[in-house]
This record gives C-alpha cells, sequence and structure tokens, in this order.
C-alpha cells in the first residue's frame, strides 16, 4: 500500500480552480520533489493536503495509508501522520514553543493509542533535535515564532517535525529565503527524518535544495497538473533551462 | 445618606452607554452592617514582602489581616479625613470624580477610609483585599482608599475584590491616589467577584513631575462591573501606564471608563487592554486622552483590542484624543475581530484539536496583558482564574503557571 495516493484531484479556491487533475503516489521511504513556476498550484497542493479551510476539493481522490483523507480535519490528518511545513509560518505570541511540541506530541500519542510523552525524556528528545537544528535552547520559552527572523521560523518548522515525526512531510518551500548555511542545517534535519517508513513531498522553487535531499523523484508542476516527472536529473535540467520548455509541452 | 441619584445614568449618556446599571439599582443603597467579620475568607497566601489588609463589605476585619505595626496604612474616621485629604488630593480631580461616580453621588458619610501615606524616600508594600459578603438586598458596601505617595517614594499595592457568601453582593469603591514628585506607584487590581455582583470603582490619580503611576486592572467576575478612571499628569514628565484586561462570559457585562489627562510637559501615557466575550458577555472600554496646552512633548499610545467569541458577545472600544497643542504623539490602534483563521489553522495543522487550539488562541490574546503583571505570584493567580474564566482549565494546562 502506498503512503499518499493522489488520483486525478481537481480543487478550487475561492472559486478558482487550481488544481487541474494531479495524479501522485508516494511510497514509504521516498522523497518526491514538486517543483514548478509561480501559480502552478504547488502551495494549493499542499494546503489541500492539509484540510485548510477554503481549498475546496472538486474531484478526485487522496488516500493516506489506505485512508480517505479528504474526509478528515486538519487535526485529525496531522494526528494520522501528515505534517505540513508551511511556507510563511505564523506567529502566535502568548503559547510557547515547548507547549506547541508537547501538545503536538501528545495529540499524535493518543491518537495512535499511546501513554502522554515522558516530561523528561521529551525535553531530551527536543534539545537533542535543537541542537540538530543549530537553535539555541532559549527558542523553547519563546512564543511559537514571535519574533523569529524568515531562517529561524524555517528552522522551528523542521523542528516540530523531526520531534512530531510524521509519517509524511509535505514541506511548502521550506528553503525559500534560507542562506546557505541555514539551507544546509534544514536539509540535515530533513534527511534525518529520511526512513523506509516514512515520505517526504518537497515542494520548491528552486534546485539548490535538491543539493543537499537529493529526491527520489522531482515532478513538475503547471497549470494544476503535474506536467512531467523524472529523477533527480530533471530539477537540474529545469535549473539549466527554466520552465518553458516544459510549460509547452504541458 | 444620600440615595441613589433619579434618574440613574442610561445608556443614552455616551459615558455610561457599555454600562449596566440595573443591579446596582435594584441594590439596597444604605451601607451594609456588619456584625462581626467571618472567622475566615478564601484567600491566596499572603504576597511575599506585603502586609495584608481585609475589609469584609466595607469595614475593616483586623483577625483576617496581617498588618505592620508601622504601616503606611491606617483607618481614619471619614468625617476627621475630609480636611487633610483634601489638602493631598487634587481638587479638580476630585470634582471631575464627584460630577461622575456614582460612587460619590452616593457617598458614604460615615464609616472608615483606608489612608495610605507613604513617606518621602520610603517604600511600602500593601495587599488590600475586599470581600463582598452581603447580599445587595442587605446592603452596599463602600470600600474607601485613599493614598499619598511621598516624594521619591515607592508604593506597590496590591487590590482585589472577591465575593465571601452572596453571589449577588454590590460593591461601589473610591480610590484616590496622590503621587509626589519623582513617586512610583504600582498598582495591581484584580476584580473576581461572583458572577451575580454589581462591581462598581472609581478612581482618580494625581501625578507629579517624573512620577510614574502603573495600574494593571484585571477584570472577572461580576453580573455587572464599571470601572471609571481619572488620572491627571500635573507634573512635568509624569507617566501612567494602564494595562486592562477582562474576561465576559455568560450574560457579564464589564465596562470601564478611563480619562487620561496631559496637562504637564512631556507626560508619557501608555494604555493597552485587551478583553474577550464569550457567550453573551459585553465589553465596553472607553479611552479617553486628553491633551492640554501646556503638555507639549506629551507622547500617548492606546492599544485597545477585544475578541468575540460566540454569537451573542458584544465589544465596543473607544479610543477618544482630545490634543489642544500641536507638539504631540499620539499613537491609537483599536480593534475588534475573531480568532484568527491562519493562526487556528496552524494550530490544527498540528494535531491540536479544534477546542483547545481556540483556548489557546484566546488566551495567547489575553496574555499581551497579564503577562505585564510584574509581581510573578499574583500574575500566576491571575493566569489561573482566567483559564477558569475561559473554561479552559485542562486545555491550558502547561501553560498556566502553577503558583
Amino acid at each position: 500500500m502506498s503512503l499518499l495516493a493522489i488520483e486525478n484531484l481537481s480543487a478550487t479556491v475561492g472559486g478558482k480552480k487550481v488544481l487541474n487533475g494531479i495524479s501522485l503516489t508516494v511510497n514509504a521511504g521516498e522523497v518526491h520533489a514538486i517543483m514548478g513556476p509561480n501559480g502552478s498550484g504547488k502551495s494549493t497542493l499542499s494546503y489541500v493536503l492539509a484540510g485548510r479551510p477554503g481549498y475546496e476539493i472538486t474531484g478526485g481522490s487522496v488516500q493516506f495509508e489506505g485512508r480517505d483523507l479528504t474526509t478528515l480535519a486538519p487535526e485529525e490528518r496531522a494526528r494520522a501522520g501528515l505534517f505540513l511545513g508551511f511556507q510563511y509560518p505564523v506567529e502566535i505570541p502568548g503559547v510557547n514553543n515547548v507547549y506547541l511540541l508537547k501538545a503536538a506530541v501528545n495529540a499524535r500519542r493518543k491518537a495512535l493509542g499511546q501513554p502522554e510523552v515522558d516530561a523528561y525524556e521529551f525535553l531530551q528528545l527536543v534539545r537533542a533535535r535543537m541542537k540538530l537544528m543549530q537553535m539555541d535552547e532559549s527558542f523553547l520559552s519563546r512564543g511559537v515564532n514571535e519574533g523569529f527572523s524568515g531562517g529561524e521560523k524555517k528552522r522551528n518548522e523542521i523542528l516540530q517535525m523531526l520531534v512530531i515525526e510524521p509519517t509524511l512531510a509535505v514541506l511548502d518551500e521550506t528553503d525559500s529565503g534560507l542562506d546557505i548555511d541555514a539551507l544546509k542545517v534544514v536539509a540535515r534535519g530533513v534527511n534525518s527524518l529520511r526512513s523506509e517508513n516514512r515520505g517526504v513531498l518537497l515542494i520548491t522553487h528552486y534546485q539548490r535544495l535538491l543539493d543537499h535531499v537529493v529526491p527520489d523523484f522531482v515532478h513538475v508542476l503547471a497549470r494544476g497538473r503535474i506536467a512531467k516527472s523524472g529523477d533527480k536529473s530533471l530539477a537540474l535540467e529545469l535549473e539549466q533551462r527554466g520552465y518553458d520548455w516544459v510549460l509547452e509541452v504541458a | 445618606m444620600s440615595a441613589l441619584p433619579t434618574p440613574l445614568p442610561t445608556n443614552r449618556d455616551e459615558n455610561w452607554r457599555y454600562a449596566n446599571l440595573r443591579p446596582l439599582a435594584k441594590a439596597k443603597p444604605e451601607a451594609v452592617r456588619v456584625s462581626a467579620p467571618p472567622a475566615s475568607v478564601a484567600l491566596p497566601p499572603v504576597l511575599p514582602g506585603y502586609e495584608r489588609w481585609v475589609f469584609v463589605d466595607g469595614q475593616y476585619a483586623p483577625t483576617l489581616s496581617s498588618s505592620a505595626a508601622a504601616s503606611a496604612a491606617s483607618l481614619l474616621d471619614f468625617r476627621d479625613a475630609g480636611q487633610e485629604l483634601a489638602q493631598q488630593l487634587d481638587s479638580d480631580l476630585a470634582q471631575a470624580g464627584a460630577d461622575f461616580s456614582l460612587a460619590r453621588i452616593n457617598l458614604q458619610r460615615e464609616g472608615k477610609v483606608l489612608h495610605v501615606s507613604v513617606p518621602d524616600g520610603a517604600e511600602a508594600r500593601l495587599e488590600l483585599n475586599f470581600i463582598a459578603s452581603a447580599a445587595a438586598a442587605a446592603g452596599t458596601s463602600y470600600p474607601r482608599v485613599q493614598v499619598h505617595a511621598g516624594r521619591a517614594s515607592r508604593l506597590r499595592l496590591v487590590e482585589r475584590h472577591l465575593s465571601g457568601d452572596a453571589g449577588d453582593s454590590a460593591v461601589n469603591a473610591a480610590f484616590d491616589l496622590a503621587l509626589g514628585n519623582d513617586a512610583t506607584v504600582d498598582h495591581c487590581r484584580l476584580q473576581n467577584c461572583a458572577d451575580g455582583a454589581s462591581v462598581f470603582d472609581t478612581l482618580t490619580a494625581h501625578v507629579g513631575d517624573r512620577a510614574t503611576y502603573r495600574l494593571r486592572s484585571v477584570t472577572l467576575g461580576g453580573l455587572s462591573s464599571r470601572s471609571t478612571l481619572f488620572v491627571k499628569l500635573a507634573g512635568r514628565a509624569a507617566a501612567c501606564e494602564l494595562i486592562a484586561a477582562s474576561v465576559a462570559n455568560g450574560l457579564q457585562t464589564h465596562d470601564v471608563f478611563a480619562q487620561i489627562e496631559h496637562a504637564g510637559p512631556a507626560t508619557r501615557t501608555r494604555e493597552l487592554f485587551r478583553g474577550i466575550a464569550t457567550e453573551r458577555g459585553k465589553l465596553g472600554f472607553n479611552g479617553k486622552m486628553i491633551v492640554r496646552e501646556t503638555a507639549h512633548e506629551a507622547d500617548s499610545d492606546q492599544s485597545l483590542k477585544t475578541l468575540l467569541n460566540g454569537s451573542g458577545a458584544e465589544a465596543a472600544v473607544r479610543p477618544q484624543l482630545e490634543i489642544y497643542t500641536d507638539k504631540v504623539r499620539a499613537r491609537h490602534g483599536a480593534t475588534t475581530g475573531k480568532l484568527d483563521e491562519q493562526m487556528l489553522f496552524y494550530l490544527l495543522s498540528r494535531g491540536i484539536d479544534r477546542r483547545q487550539a481556540q483556548a489557546l488562541l484566546q488566551w495567547a490574546f489575553i496574555e499581551d496583558a497579564i503577562s505585564q503583571v510584574e509581581l510573578a505570584p499574583l500574575r500566576q493567580e491571575i493566569e489561573q482564574l482566567i483559564a477558569a474564566q475561559l473554561n479552559e482549565v485542562s486545555a491550558l494546562d502547561g501553560l498556566v503557571a502553577r503558583a
């Protein structure tokens, strides 16, 4: 059984058709990169998968580990093992990071029928992951993303992912706005999550992230559908030739 | 004793537009007679370093108090207090209060006044607890406090209004403060009376040269609550920080009228209000800022925000500016809105259930104000009460500091 099976998916945002028949299968252990020009539907795909209100599915199906994802509320999708790394993470002053992390982990554990996480072990785990992400421990007591720089927000998304340990991570332009050092740190975080039980859907504009997180498959999204698929060499070709030639084919 | 004026102010008077005066109109206006205060009342532990004064239905309860032998506070007969206090307090301000306030209209001519006098350069910490115990049908309680903070003195004042036996008490409190030059007063007030109580208060503060008056005011209880505040920044570089927070649920109405008058040059005000109305709760905050001709280089900042959670909830925030000089900085912002959908989705996308996510966002909203209560044990006490008021003790477990 595949981890994620998208069949002929169509969706509208504010009445406008943005996804136009996407089909994509992600198996456990695979990393898929989704590339494409602005407005091609990349972020919409991530929001549709996560269940954001206002993103309406008008056709097709999405199965997540054999379950119909579209019938689940956003929080149920997360507890089922889907994680969305936001392109623009929101700031939530007043709710500190460690609280959010713990609540998220316990929500998932509860769904899996596991007891709440031990406070000491949890903190040890979080500290280890923060070290990997080169984040200072003081971030834990700060409000969620409050006053974080763009790069810090993106690291915090990856930190959350590493602590929650989802089955499928959908990372929406996690590389945008990162300098090369931060990009490497983020890539290291993503690579550390890779395993034969998990899948990653990397949404990106640029090939440079894929130098550090090498995908098994690369897809080009254009006009709301997948116009071309290939292996990592496709990303290199896009880097050299741009998207126009794919759009012409599509 | 004069009776309540007839008629009472109505909601057509813009300064009383959001107040609910009906419960007060039903209360017996005579002062409650207390034969003997109760042997005990439910109060949090005494704040470290503070002396405790407890009043039941407006009358001092020595057995419940732990005042120091050489206290800055003393009880004066109202009649005796009059002359001395009149010299220390601002007469214009007192008149403004009298013109405006139900407390003055319905003045209690007898009884005691708690008089706090901090000598020049001295420090004092006082915790004043007012317990409303009698039912409104038996009378109204009239807490009266007058504060004189001497030159370069430092006063930390905590004021609680809580309920005892009856759930529908009527309280009509009056506070008058005079801050001498270079004095600093930190005043934290918490109103957490029972949900059937009527709690009205009037406060005046006269702030001298370079003196700072910091008021944190948290309103959680009462069926009907109204605070009327007059602060006059009279001296050069006098400053006021008013941080107010309120949660109104059920049928509660919480209303604040705050007038801050910049009279001296280079005076500063920072005013922040965060209120949450749920169910059929109603909130009003009218922040009036006056900058006189004499107040050049004045600086004021108002941020008034309310959050509505429930189709029957209402809120009205109203910043008002009256500026009579050119050289001023005055910023103001006021919003009334619902929970931020982007924040909500972010929390949901982390697996947090909707109810808990909503509770967290309400918490985050009000924490903007509560986090500025600097006294840690009091802040913890307030946070726990807010979690209870939001009906989200378990959802907020782990965020609310434990005492």
